[in-house]
């Protein structure tokens, strides 16, 4: 699980556009009152970082910013041409461990890498760098194998969710 | 200048060895000495001294040696010009140059600096068994020990400098005999730093032995007259450490040697290396250290192997215990998991479009290949196959079932991940063990899903294993046939890089001593995943892939006949054995080059990695050396039937 240090100014920052935003609709209205729906819909747009910082701001938030929908959309979002069917992914991913563990273990890390040094592998070296087919597969296939290492075979439910 | 008496007394020329400098096989004194030579250094300087003595200098050094000439020549002139004694000074440097090779003029160049600028340290009392030690350099011929012929009236100069009244015992000759004094040829780099003069003290040893010695030498030379009073050193002794560099090559020469004297049976002799080996090793760092350390480990259980294996061995043969080991391996290095990556990805394709898919593994372990190509299965764009996996695997000491453990666990992954999955284990002490029929037949209870129409894929898939059999004539290929009945769409190969398994012990000893320096060089490089594992448990993984991979060395060298099953042989070696054995190259796609490319990106020490594709093989090496292939067969259209 990814803990960001709390960081206030970045939470204001957050929280004031959108207050503000219901302000001019609808007069005083508190951040907390806004619907799930509509914060899920806020935190669809929101990038990585943004996430785990909004994780950070209170365990409302927290639940809310670890939504598997909100990672799905950060990880597919960058990716190129793959050949993956929504739902097929969806389920696999999900089985495996989530996208937001796909996230913090194998795709940062292959932008933090990719991003020190563009490689001739990748060819490109901006701040977002598209994911291929191959990049998918790959931390697809890490993700696999870390699930299957923290599987534990004496009880019979998956031993590789969540936590850690 | 008493180097004089002992020149003449050897005979003549022996002592002058201008005719032989240029020859390498000749003694290997560097030849200066009296004072009738004395005469050239006073006036021309080093160069043409060195030009009339053909002395060889290496290319890569000439930068390094022509700025060492400059500093001796200023060092030389301030030392004359501060010494009392002109006449006297300069001969004693010359004389004293003596034992060092004319091929290495960069260590001599060294040790006269140092001699010059400063003294060198104060000398601990020598190991005594490391005193009588040499180093070998196939190169040189062996010839006893060069004191022997020298007359025990050799005593030497008053020292001059303060750097030579440290105390300093000379080796005891029956000591030295005994622990086998074996005087090897003299390599240049093997040489210590030692105030020469100090090693003529340290001949003051009695040639009573000398034939004792010559005998156990095995080796002596028919010039031995001749080139024995000329410098040999008698004795290498580790103190002086100028450069880890240096002392690294030196151990490297020692493990040379030991090896060569294992070979020629020469166990004694062999002994007393290892034990310097030790002593040498412990003044290196990290992985040479390390690799020195269990390849003096091995010698030593080769040169005492006569007694049957004990408990201890025996438990620690266990295959709990080697899966353990080979777990941590897998973690702290990319080496494994590229094999999975590449062979996966082969079989991903050949699967492509089937529906009803086989994957028989050579090797099952823990099964850290198949979770990957479950989820590939998974996610394959016409949906997952139906897969049957069958596992092979040794049989366990403590008669748990850890084939069928693994089994479990990825069905259950199969099942969560939504991929139609059925498991089988077999256990074999050998792959030779099987049958083809045993691998194909099917469980009873296939229900409705067993559609005779659809016909299954089959692929093999071995990592690692298929050079176990090798120990076995015949097992091989009786394997490889087996694998040809069970008419598979595709087989992945995955073997080591190198030849552990031809010539002589000697050959082996050092490609393994190469190899196994290049993995243990790549195990520090490697950071590993950062994201999951803490520095703490990288540095557990990596202790462990070193006793994994020490496993290994102690097998290669330490074992023969059918104990020894690490017999690794190279790409070109196998691709010979599955073509007669009935089989054609696939090759791996850019696909499995580009998943093995990323994978190495994502190691810390990725820079060392280098993926290499050769005429459709994969190969992942350190630097320039590969150290794993990954290949990939199908049935050759004539072995069908």
């Amino acid at each position: 699980m990814k803990r960001r240090s709390i960081d206030g100014s970045e939470e204001e920052k957050n929280k004031k556009p959108r207050s503000d935003e219901e302000e001019e609709e609808e007069g005083m209205v508190n951040v907390a009152e806004l619907g799930e729906d509509l914060i899920l819909e806020v935190l669809k747009r929101a990038d990585a970082r943004t996430l785990g910082r909004a994780a950070c701001a209170s365990r409302r938030w927290r639940r809310l910013a670890e939504d598997e929908r909100l990672w799905e959309a950060v990880c597919t979002r960058d990716w190129v041409r793959v050949p993956y069917g929504e739902r097929q992914l969806r389920s696999v991913v999900l089985a495996l461990g989530g996208f937001r563990r796909l996230h913090s273990l194998y795709i940062l890390p292959f932008l933090a890498a990719a991003a020190a040094s563009p490689s001739p592998m990748t060819r490109r070296a901006h701040l977002r760098p598209r994911w291929g087919k191959d990049e998918v597969q790959l931390s697809l296939a890490l993700l696999s194998i870390s699930y299957f290492e923290k599987m534990n075979p004496s009880n019979n439910h998956r031993g590789g969710s969540g936590c850690g | 200048m008493k180097r004089e008496h002992q020149e003449t007394e050897a005979g003549g020329g022996g002592g002058y060895h201008v005719a032989t400098a240029g020859d390498m096989t000749g003694a290997k004194g560097k030849m200066t000495a009296g004072p009738s030579m004395g005469t050239e250094d006073d006036d021309c300087g080093v160069d043409e001294l060195l030009a009339a003595l053909g002395y060889k200098v290496r290319s890569s050094e000439m930068a390094d040696v022509a700025q060492k000439l400059e500093q001796l020549e200023v060092a030389m002139a301030s030392t004359a010009a501060a010494a009392s004694d002109d006449a006297s000074v300069l001969p004693q440097i010359a004389s004293d140059t003596v034992h060092y090779d004319p091929s290495d003029l960069a260590t001599w160049l060294d040790s006269m600096l140092s001699e010059l600028n400063a003294p060198p340290p104060p000398l601990p009392p020598p190991p005594p068994v490391a005193a009588s030690v040499h180093h070998h350099h196939h190169r040189f011929d062996v010839s006893t020990a060069s004191a022997v012929s020298e007359p025990p009236a050799i005593t030497t100069v008053a020292p001059l400098r303060p750097s030579d009244a440290y105390d300093f015992k000379p080796v005891p000759a029956p000591a030295a005999a005994s622990g086998g004094r074996v005087v090897y040829g003299l390599d240049p780099q093997s040489e210590m730093i030692v105030s020469p003069r100090d090693q003529k003290r340290k001949r003051t040893c009695s040639p009573s032995s000398s034939s004792s010695r010559g005998a156990e030498a095995g080796r002596a030379r028919g010039s031995r007259t001749e080139g024995a009073s000329s410098a040999k050193p008698a004795a290498a002794v580790p103190v002086v450490v100028v450069d880890t560099q240096e002392s690294g090559i030196r151990l490297v020469h020692a493990l040379m040697a030991c090896a060569e004297a294992v070979q020629q049976e020469n166990l004694k002799a062999a002994d007393a290396l290892v034990k310097h080996i030790s002593v040498l090793a412990a003044s290196q760092d990290g992985p040479m250290r390390k690799v020195a350390g269990y390849f003096a480990a091995a010698i030593a259980r080769r040169i005492y192997r006569r007694r049957p294996l004990s408990q201890v061995d025996r438990a620690l043969d266990s295959p709990a215990l080697d899966d353990l080991l080979h777990g941590h391996f897998y973690e702290s290095c990319p080496y494994l998991k590229f094999a999975h990556f590449t062979a996966n990805q082969a079989i991903l394709e050949a699967f492509s479009s089937c529906r009803r898919v086989h994957v028989i593994d050579f090797g099952m372990r823990q099964g850290l290949q198949w979770p990957a190509l479950l989820q590939a299965l998974a996610l394959r764009p016409e949906g997952p196959p139906s897969l049957r996996l069958t596992g092979i695997g040794p049989p366990q000491s403590d008669h748990s079932d850890a084939l069928q453990q693994v089994g479990w666990k990825l069905a259950m992954l199969a099942k969560s991940i939504g991929v139609d999955f059925r498991y089988r284990g077999f256990v074999a002490s050998s792959l030779a063990d099987l049958e083809s029929r045993m691998l194909l037949e099917r469980d009873g209870n296939e229900g409705d899903r067993d559609d005779e129409g659809e016909e299954e894929a089959v692929a093999v898939n071995s990592v690692m294993e298929l050079h176990r059999l090798l120990a076995r004539t015949g097992a091989l290929e009786k394997v490889l046939r087996m694998v040809l009945a069970v008419r598979p769409r595709i087989v992945t190969v995955v073997e080591e890089e190198a030849n552990h398994n031809g010539g002589t012990f000697l050959d082996r000893f050092t490609e393994a001593l190469h190899y196994y320096s290049s993995m243990f060089d790549s195990l520090e490089g490697s950071g590993g995943q950062a994201a999951e594992a803490g520095e703490e448990e990288q540095q557990q993984h990596r202790a462990m892939a070193e006793a994994y991979l020490g496993r290994q060395i102690c097998n290669v060298v330490a074992c023969e006949g059918a104990e020894r099953t690490e017999r690794h042989e190279t790409l070109g070696q196998w691709r010979g054995r599955m073509a007669r054995a009935g089989f054609e190259p696939a090759h791996l796609g850019s696909n499995a080059f580009k998943q093995a490319s990323m994978l190495l990106a994502l190691y810390a020490g990725g820079d060392g990695f280098r993926v290499e594709e050769t005429d459709g093989c994969l190969t992942l090496g350190w630097h320039t050396r590969p150290l794993i292939a990954t290949s990939a067969w199908r049935v050759s259209a004539a072995a069908t039937r």
